[in-house]
């Protein structure tokens, strides 16, 4: 899926040529004409990253950026200006815009600013969900069965003397359980092991997308 | 009865109306023949207008020459905005010999509309070939117009060149050439109005300009497709003629009948 960028913007052509030119480029534009209309925009569909005109009519750009952090911290913002105001950039860079480029934008070097804006982010994004897969495999996948196990165990020691179809099946569920997190166990360990190497010479390539969907898989069994 | 003569001017008066009830008119002239403006030029020229000031990195203009054409043919216009805002309101309006338009738009739209006749035809290397379409100067035109009109002019060009027995360009392959360049003019143009202005209108209106530039190669890519089905007839009509040659043998068009 394309980086999904919202040029806001009231002049029309400027809106136009940076949608065609990031369009070009390989990214998915959408436009807008004001804050009021980017805010709106945002709210049907979150955007990676947004180019911000700063003199704008009726919510400046400035405005617009500050809802922006406040609603959407993940949407990434480069502010767009027709004249070089060092205390304006500077206010936009303490709210939290990333960026600050003065108009007529060199499109080239906009669209790498953008590249690796968004592609910081999709790292980041990817790495956060590694994070989330292992405490996920962990917490649900590992420790929580164990609690299932010491639950059983407990009950199968409170049963009469007499009651062992009762005995069995409890601790044949309990086996069941180990069986399951031994495989998983297993798994995870392979799975560091060639964690590890990523970045050593003739280590594993893997982006941070691929480690988690190898823990997606561990999880859900699919990998064997 | 003989045929009525035509002017030796073309006129485009721009007025500027704003909404404290103040009103700016600049009377732009140009020579009906050679499209070039007949230039009104301030006493003194300011510094920034000169051509060493902030020179353009393309500008083709030998060191003898001491004043950037474009930057005084856009001086006083420019001197007049130099504390106003881009987004401000105004009511402009444009009269010419034949029409008069209207609209209520941004300063920085209105601005640009005027901006981009005085470049055009202020006698600058670069900017000259865009000259002919001041003759079909259309305020307020948003980008598909400008964009059309770029791409129609330059073909008319291409057409003039084929039948004085030049190679024409059909594919349109140096207009993005030509965009390059007037870009550089129109970089050069925001540098220099950086330094001579206060607030962000004048800059605008050249940004603005600016970005056709940097449409005009998307346009011709993909833009002219969008407009594929306005003109279904002919495109219709050559598949039909095209159709009836495969079975009856060379089709004659309507042109060389």
């Amino acid at each position: 899926m394309n980086e999904r960028i919202l040029v806001v913007d009231d002049e029309e052509s400027l809106r136009l040529s940076l949608k065609f030119k990031l369009k070009s480029a390989g990214f998915d534009v959408d436009v807008a004409a004001d804050g009021e209309e980017a805010l709106e925009k945002l709210k049907a569909k979150p955007a990676d990253a947004v180019l911000l005109d700063i003199n704008m009519p009726r919510m400046s750009g400035i405005e617009a950026l500050t809802i922006i952090r406040q609603k959407y911290p993940q949407t990434e913002t480069i502010m767009l200006t027709g004249f070089a105001d060092f205390s304006t950039a500077i206010e936009c860079l303490k709210i939290g815009a990333k960026d600050y480029l003065v108009k007529p934008v060199d499109t080239t070097e906009l669209v790498t600013r953008l590249r690796s804006l968004v592609r910081s982010r999709s790292s980041e994004r990817a790495l956060q969900e590694v994070h989330q897969e292992y405490t996920g495999l962990i917490s649900e996948d590992l420790i929580e069965p164990l609690k299932k196990i010491q639950t059983m165990l407990d009950q199968a020691s409170k049963l009469a003397v007499d009651a062992d179809k009762d005995r069995k099946k409890l601790i044949s569920n309990a086996r069941e359980l180990t069986d399951k997190m031994e495989a998983k166990l297993k798994l995870l360990v392979e799975f560091s092991k060639r964690a590890a190497t990523i970045g050593t010479p003739g280590g594993a390539e893997l982006s941070p997308t691929q480690l988690a969907e190898q823990l997606k898989g561990i999880r859900k069994g699919t990998t064997k | 009865m003989p045929l009525k003569k035509e002017p030796t001017e073309i006129r485009y008066l721009y007025k500027f109306k704003f909404d404290d009830g103040t009103e700016k008119n600049f009377d732009v002239v140009l020579n009906s023949t050679t499209l070039e403006l007949i230039r009104d030029d301030p006493n003194p020229k300011p510094g920034w207008t000169r051509l060493k000031y902030s020179q353009c990195e393309n500008c083709p203009l030998p060191g003898t020459v001491e004043y950037c054409p474009v930057a005084v043919s856009l001086a006083k216009l420019v001197e007049s905005f130099h504390d106003a805002a881009s987004y401000e309101s105004a009511a402009v309006t444009v009269e010419t010999a034949q029409r008069t338009y209207f609209k209520k738009t941004t300063l920085q739209k209105g601005l640009s509309a005027i901006i981009g006749i005085y470049m055009s035809t202020s006698d600058c290397p670069v900017m000259d070939r865009l000259r002919p379409m001041t003759r079909f100067h259309l305020p307020f035109a948003n980008s598909i117009e400008t964009f059309f009109r770029s791409v129609s002019s330059y073909l008319t060009a291409q057409f003039l060149l084929m039948r004085q027995g030049h190679q024409p360009d059909w594919e349109m392959k140096h207009l993005q050439g030509i965009y390059k360049a007037v870009n550089l003019v129109n970089k050069g143009m925001t540098t220099r109005l950086l330094k001579a202005t206060e607030k962000d209108a004048n800059v605008n209106a050249v940004v603005i300009l600016h970005s056709f530039g940097d449409g005009i190669n998307y346009f011709i890519e993909s833009g002219l497709s969008e407009l594929e089905p306005m003109f279904d007839v002919f495109l219709k009509e050559a598949a039909a003629l095209e159709n009836s040659a495969d079975v009856n043998g060379p089709a004659k068009t309507h042109l060389s009948q």
